[in-house]
């Protein structure tokens, strides 16, 4: 009885979760303009994303502020993790309780700030100003990732390295480097989908020439009348996916897990 | 920390950049960043100049003045052109963001129609180079109402229940109800205005949605029947679907120019020049009225459209009201905006 | 490597710069005079901070605050049935965990805007209903304080449900087999074993859920159809459509301020606040 209900709640809740991707993903082949009602197969509004070169530029910039960003989030967020994985330091415990700040402050306000910082400072909003917002939002959640991944790692392996005589950086390159790389990747992986998905803080932050993908895809839900933002939109969905699969098959099971 | 708001402060006090004369001929050097309204340009204008001009055009789009200031002011100042509406003109004049046209190398200049060029927004275009013009009214699905709408009282009938949008915006929508009992849309009479925040909450219930240009597919689809929006987006939705048409309130409603303007930093004052010259020409002027649905404000334009944008009449023109800045009564309207969408 | 912990130093100053700094200097804008256009003429006014007092932004705070409220509690009973189901799961785990992790990757405006065409009049819903006859006129969802809970439940419920099931997992199987040798009904072992034992995971997640949905303005802009105006749209409001910069910043820190709230309760519930709650 308890376990009855239980499934039905499962079931009705990856429903309200999933059917609305899938909607969009079929709605993309639909060939009302209107998509009130099914009229058929098209790949006409993939075919039209091809004649919008904005949409191209602004891929290029999603990406070049996602690699950017995850870069240097993912280093800072290492170099991080490892110091308060070794250290029970007060200093590192409390930057440990002072990192959920950045992740609890809503995204309108940490959006807003860093407009209003930039504003101060005189800084010309543009790739650099964006990219510096994202490696904002994403090192605590780099550090907290290799930090998981540094804890849950046998620190017996490193003093067996020390101890045969390996050096200290031998040690920490051969031995705690590649132990630590699922966390790493990890903490990549987030930090890159965390930069490529947002919308708010670059809405704030974007200056001329850098509309990312999700800026442009909130001009087109919000003007344009034609389906080829379902499509676009659904290209999103499916590359998420694929994006998912790799990693998966890649990091193995647990450490996947381990991100999400 | 005080250093960093002094700098900010002051940045917008500086003179205007550069106000040297512009050489007239000789290649365009660097790129044109250009910051307009989304759809408010034809398919193939910035393509076309880019090949004329060989010179590279970076585009953004914003979906409203507001957003588009916030962007100028806060640094995003590397912009060339924006396209700010009427209203707001004088103000950002006055704030020192823009800076004067040279108009020795605007030679198409004389197109436009004079009714625009001497309007209030920056009488003969010192700053401002009008673009196009437009209203707001009811776009309705004629399939889909029993009687057409002729009023701004019409949105509160209980027949169209659920299936009214106004706009979302707080000028458009307090000025709607302002219009309806005969009071001006940029009213800062605390009584005018209490009656209008009644009225539109009266309204309310009978409304969707506030939608803006998002209201379009949902009038294509037929999820709306009646709904307050632009000139120009109407036309883009009947392309979409025929059965849809546009009607000015007899009580009458709100006309606006947007125009191009050069920040006061635009770094690429050439190419932003040899841009709205390029705009001015009549064929280019009429593709971009026809495809975007809003009236051209150049005269030599108008000949060569094949579906020319509806104009007022006589006695509507009468009641056509521009939007103007609200100045230190901006706040009031916010906060009656916000009483409208709290309540 | 004793000066390890000198590493922390990148982050810590980056963190410093990008993030603590701004707030600082908004907490100084909520104190400026409004510049018609948009920032801040020098001096000190007080008029921001005592305009969040009126009744009218009060009334959208404390809206806000219920709204997201219910938001968390129903996430939480979505997100509970759906992380036991993945432990349970033997054989379809991978997948009914990679069911989840897809929408907690996939941009939240793309599945808010995917909603629409779940809810729409026109939508998958009313076309089914009204395809079996259930009902004849289609049901008005899209555009309602329903939709907006509707988008904030199932856009925030993966954040609900990893947590939970992070701990779940971790739970050992032998206190329950032990609770159930010892009699115990699957209610009472729930209560008792379970539920204690996930409470971690159960905090960390409602915090997840609670605080984007307090903060957010889209949802409420695309599906409650700008009706149901919410701190986050009024936040957004100040800096793109009234200009008015400093106001903004004041209403900011009224929102800092209920998720520091949040945040407290949730240390309350939960006293060790680690990674692993994650």
């Amino acid at each position: 009885m308890t376990r009855r209900l239980v499934t039905t709640i499962a079931v009705l809740g990856y429903t309200a979760l999933l059917l609305p991707l899938l909607l969009l993903v079929l709605f993309s082949f639909n060939a009302s303009r209107s998509g009130a009602r099914w009229d058929g197969f098209t790949l006409d509004w993939y075919a039209r994303l091809l004649h919008r070169p904005d949409l191209t530029i602004a891929l290029r910039t999603s990406l070049i502020v996602a690699v950017t960003s995850t870069v240097i989030a993912t280093a800072l967020g290492t170099l991080a993790a490892l110091a308060m994985g070794r250290h029970r330091r007060r200093a590192a415990a409390a930057f440990e309780s002072l990192l959920v700040l950045p992740i609890v402050t809503p995204e309108v306000v940490a959006g807003i700030s860093l407009l209003i910082l930039f504003s101060a400072a005189g800084i010309h909003l543009g790739l650099v100003t964006i990219i510096i917002a994202h490696i904002t939002f994403s090192v605590p959640f780099t550090i907290m990732v290799v930090l998981a991944r540094l804890r849950g790692m046998d620190s017996s392996l490193e003093e067996a390295a020390l101890t045969l005589g390996a050096n200290e950086l031998t040690a920490f390159r051969r031995v705690t480097i590649p132990l630590l790389m699922p966390g790493i990747i990890g903490a990549a992986l987030l930090a890159f989908t965390l930069s490529f998905d947002d919308f708010v803080i670059t809405f704030f932050t974007a200056g001329p020439g850098t509309s990312t993908l999700p800026l442009v895809i909130y001009g087109m839900v919000r003007r344009t009348v034609e389906p080829s933002v379902n499509a676009l939109s659904a290209l999103l969905v499916l590359g998420t996916t694929l994006l998912l699969i790799v990693a998966h098959r890649w990091l193995g099971r647990h450490a996947s897990g381990g991100i999400a | 920390m005080g250093s960093l708001l002094a700098s900010c402060v002051t940045k917008r006090e500086a003179p205007p950049a550069n106000e040297a004369a512009l050489p007239a001929t000789g290649p365009l050097e660097g790129e044109l960043r250009i910051f307009n309204w989304s759809d408010y340009i034809a398919a193939d204008t910035i393509s076309r100049f880019e090949k004329e001009f060989n010179v590279r055009v970076i585009y953004d789009t914003y979906e409203s003045n507001e957003e588009m200031v916030a962007k100028l002011v806060a640094g995003g100042d590397g912009y060339d052109i924006v396209s700010p509406s009427g209203y707001l003109v004088p103000v950002l004049i006055e704030g020192g963001l823009l800076q004067p046209l040279d108009h020795a190398v605007l030679g198409n200049w004389s197109n436009l129609l004079p009714l625009f060029v001497d309007a209030e927004a920056d009488r003969g275009g010192r700053y401002a180079m009008p673009y196009q013009w437009g209203m707001t009214g009811l776009a309705y699905r004629r399939d889909l109402v029993a009687t057409p709408p002729t009023s701004w009282g019409d949105l509160g009938a209980s027949a169209l229940r659920g299936k009214v949008t106004m706009l979302d915006d707080g000028r458009e929508v307090l000025g709607a109800m302002l219009k309806w009992r005969g009071h001006s849309v940029n009213s800062i009479d605390r009584a005018e205005l209490d009656a209008a925040l009644r009225d539109a909450l009266a309204v309310k219930p009978n409304l969707r949605a506030y939608l803006s240009a998002t209201v379009k597919g949902q009038l294509v689809s037929g999820d709306i029947a009646v709904a307050q929006l632009w000139s120009g987006d109407t036309r883009q939705a009947q392309l979409e679907e025929s059965r849809i048409e546009f009607m000015m309130p007899r009580e009458g409603t709100l006309i606006f120019t947007d125009y191009l303007v050069l920040p006061r930093r635009a770094p690429n004052r050439r190419a932003a020049h040899a841009f709205l010259n390029y705009v001015l020409r009549p064929e280019v002027a009429a593709e971009i009225a026809e495809q975007t649905g809003y009236g051209p404000v150049n005269g030599a334009a108008i000949g060569r459209m094949r579906r020319p944008v509806a104009a007022p009449d006589g006695d509507m023109l009468s009641r056509l009201e521009f939007q103007r800045d609200l100045g230190a009564a901006t706040d009031l309207w916010d906060r009656l905006w916000t009483e409208i969408k709290a309540g | 490597m004793k000066r390890s912990w000198l590493l922390l130093g990148p982050a810590g100053a980056w963190l410093a710069v990008f993030f603590a700094v701004p707030l600082g200097i908004m907490a100084t804008y909520a104190l400026r005079p409004r510049h018609v256009l948009g920032g801040v003429y020098p001096g000190w006014t007080a008029t921001h901070l005592s305009r969040l007092f009126e009744p009218l932004y009060l009334a959208v705070l404390e809206r806000s605050v219920v709204l997201s409220l219910i938001a968390t509690v129903l996430a939480l009973l979505i997100s509970f049935p759906i992380a036991i189901t993945i432990v349970r799961a033997t054989r379809w785990r991978a997948l009914l965990l990679f069911l989840v992790v897809l929408p907690f990757w996939t941009s939240f405006l793309v599945r808010t805007y995917a909603t629409i065409f779940l809810l729409r009049d026109t939508g998958a819903i009313n076309q089914v209903l009204q395809f079996l006859g259930i009902i004849h006129d289609p049901l008005r969802m899209l555009y309602t304080p329903g939709a907006v809970l509707f988008g904030l439940v199932t856009g925030f419920v993966p954040f609900m449900v990893l947590p939970i099931y992070a701990s779940l997992e971790k739970l050992d199987p032998a206190l329950l087999e032990a609770a159930e040798a010892l009699g115990a009904t699957s209610w009472r072992r729930f209560l008792r074993v379970t539920w204690p034992l996930t409470l971690p995971g159960v905090a960390a997640g409602c915090l997840l859920v609670f605080v984007p949905a307090l903060g957010s303005f889209l949802t409420s802009d695309l599906l409650g159809g700008a009706k149901v105006e919410l701190i986050g749209n009024l936040v957004q409001n100040q800096f793109t459509s009234a200009r008015n910069w400093p106001f903004g910043s004041a209403l900011s820190f009224l929102l800092l301020l209920v998720v520091m709230i949040g945040m407290l309760l949730k240390l309350k519930l939960s006293p060790r606040l680690t990674t692993n709650d994650q």
